[in-house]
């Protein structure tokens, strides 16, 4: 038998199994369908699939040669899809091994932070200039509002008449000009 | 001049310290001060704030000063001047000097009629409040 030959019988098996399945069809035992050149199990032991020979899906009758081509390249495309699922857990191995350093290296940094808090104060001393800037804004906004009351509470004293008119007036006539300028 | 480049003038500033001033003052000439310069600027905001510190004296020569006079507090053809005197009378914890100046002002014969329904509606507007 020539290479050829042996090819065109192998490939008859593989795409024409529905002779040797028409025999245990009947069954719903799984192992019916395999290749089994003599039937081990001729009882059908499962629950019978007479009954519902309708609704029976076969994977193998009346397929035509281009349409089992065209399942064999679905399932070496299965075989594929595990060679890149492969590669995806090759990918997935290293997007954790990158995850994992980055945490290891967070967490370090993380640790080194706490350590000068806790262990090194002169490491707050930028905070603490920056509270020491704050209490200065509000000791000055404190100051400009105490010099006003001071100011106000200093004018209160004086006579309105002899002291703050005069002063009123000039005060006055500056904020008039001013407006002029701006008009 | 906005009111915003006004409360940012330091004239304007001193203006205001100056009303403030007056307003605590004890003297009574610093009424007679208040409306002589005060209530005659011609500055919006000037006159908004002698009325609001007349007010805030709480002393019968001082509501008199915005309530009877016409153009001025609550008379003043600045809705924001009046209205701003208004609001001023309105949140006076210790109204009964306020509503006496009023009553007087309503019953007497010396005001003008625009002068007593201002003030009979400010009354009305006290009562509620």
């Amino acid at each position: 038998m020539s290479t050829i030959e042996r090819l065109n019988q192998f490939s008859h098996r593989i795409f024409n199994t529905s002779q040797n399945e028409q025999s245990t069809s009947r069954t719903s035992n799984p192992f019916a369908a395999s290749n089994f050149q003599k039937n081990i199990l001729t009882e059908d032991v499962f629950e019978s699939s007479k009954a519902k020979q309708n609704d029976k899906v076969s994977f193998t009758g009346n397929l035509t040669a281009s349409s089992k081509r065209i399942y064999s390249t679905f399932v070496g495309s299965i075989n594929d899809m595990g060679s890149k699922f492969y590669e995806g857990i090759e990918s997935i191995k290293a997007i954790y091994g990158r995850v994992k350093d980055s945490v290891i290296n967070t967490w370090n940094k993380i640790q080194e932070i706490g350590n000068k808090e806790v262990n090194v104060n002169i490491n707050l001393d930028g905070a603490r200039e920056l509270l020491t800037k704050e209490y200065h804004i509000k000791d000055i906004a404190s100051a400009i509002v105490g010099g006003k009351n001071r100011e106000i509470t200093r004018m209160s004293k004086m006579d309105p008449h002899s002291e703050v008119k005069p002063m009123f007036q000039q005060a006055l006539e500056a904020l008039e000009a001013d407006m002029v300028m701006v008009a | 001049m906005n009111s915003n480049m006004m409360k940012n003038n330091k004239n304007f500033n001193k203006v205001s310290n100056i009303i403030e001033s007056l307003t605590i003052n004890p003297s009574p000439d610093s009424v007679a001060v208040l409306e002589e310069i005060g209530t005659n600027s011609t500055i919006d905001e000037v006159r908004e704030l002698t009325s609001r510190a007349l007010v805030r004296r709480n002393e019968f020569e001082s509501l008199s000063v915005v309530i009877e006079n016409r153009g001025k507090g609550i008379n003043d053809m600045s809705t924001v001047v009046a209205m701003s005197t208004i609001n001023e009378l309105l949140s006076l914890e210790n109204k009964e000097e306020a509503m006496r100046v009023l009553e007087n002002t309503i019953s007497s014969e010396h005001f003008d009629d625009e002068v007593k329904e201002n003030a009979r509606s400010v009354k009305a507007l006290m009562a509620l409040s």
